[in-house]
């Protein structure tokens, strides 16, 4: 289990650093032909993959991704655990 | 392929909620009955718990291996949000990155993988922005429907002619371009763009997407497999 977990995180680290920061295949064609542009979002905490207090892009993400294992994984830790206390 | 807020008429939106609900509902009715297990109670412990547990005895319990298989979807599952942080730039200043449907069912099955990558949908909706909320429904059609549920039986077909990784990479190619196709149904369907135009459009670029998705999905596949030991079904 750690070992799954610690390979996460080193997959985080390196988007952190390394990720592409091009439109993606959706967002890209909408750009592109799309005369309806997307509401903007309301921001929320980890928007864009980015803690909004920190001004550092790189380690911004990098919390913002950690964040998002404990998210992941942390819902269905905590559903294990509940339903073995019951 | 994340769909933002906004760009899907509100119709087709709660439409495919309600689908998107039936479809999680179901998976997880299937994966709730494979991590548990009636628990036969000794009639001395039965009695005072009423009738019920008398006559039909026991209650459904969480097994061990249940256990386990719950924080296996859930390493999985941060697996994926991970990899889908690290884009990869494909040409023309666009980006893709991986959906991992096929790699979540490969490693959890069909019903366990589909609820895994909805709960990934869920927590970029809600906590990341990224996919809007209205179009939650929609999203998790397209990539823990088509690109999940329906990846595996693709990849099951496939897996009785071609060995383990050819029929991954193909079903992986398949699942990314079939989840892009339903999403550009439904922008069509939405009017934001003509359907002549959202579907090559569309197509073209996720078939480049479709051929990292099928490389990486066999590599995490690999080290995933050497890292943690499946259970045996």
């Amino acid at each position: 289990m750690k070992k799954a977990l610690w390979f996460s995180i080193m997959i985080v680290i390196l988007a952190a650093f390394f990720a592409s920061s091009y439109p993606d295949g959706l967002e890209k064609v909408i750009g592109k032909l799309g005369f309806i542009k997307p509401a903007a979002s309301s921001p929320v905490l980890l928007s864009d993959y980015h803690v909004l207090s920190i001004p550092n892009p790189n380690l911004s993400t990098l919390i913002a991704g950690l964040a998002g294992i404990i998210l992941t994984f942390g819902i269905f830790w905590l559903t294990a655990k509940l339903l073995v206390k019951r | 392929m994340h769909i933002p807020n906004g760009l899907l008429d509100p119709k087709i939106s709660f439409g495919l909620m309600g689908a998107a609900a039936a479809v999680l509902g179901y998976c997880f009715a299937k994966v709730k009955a494979a991590v548990t297990a009636v628990v036969q109670q000794p009639a001395f412990a039965a009695v005072g718990k009423g009738i019920k547990s008398l006559v039909g005895g026991g209650h459904r319990a969480l097994t061990k291996l249940g256990e386990q298989k719950i924080y296996l979807m859930g390493m999985v599952a941060s697996l994926i949000f991970a990899a889908q942080m690290f884009n990869f730039p494909i040409g023309h200043g666009t980006s893709g990155h991986l959906l991992g449907g096929v790699l979540a069912v490969v490693l959890l099955g069909p019903f366990a993988g589909t609820l895994v990558i909805a709960v990934v949908l869920g927590v970029q909706a809600i906590f990341f922005a990224d996919g809007g909320l209205l179009a939650l429904g929609a999203n998790i059609i397209n990539m823990a429907f088509f690109g999940t549920l329906v990846g595996y039986y693709l990849y099951a077909g496939l897996r009785k002619y071609l060995s383990e990784p050819v029929s991954i990479g193909i079903s992986a190619w398949l699942s990314v371009v079939l989840a892009a196709f339903a999403c550009s149904i439904e922008i069509a369907l939405s009017g934001t763009i003509g359907f002549g135009l959202v579907i090559p459009a569309m197509f073209k670029v996720h078939a480049v997407i479709g051929i990292a998705e099928a490389m990486i999905t066999v590599v995490l596949i690999n080290i995933f497999k050497k890292m943690v030991p499946l259970p045996e079904e």
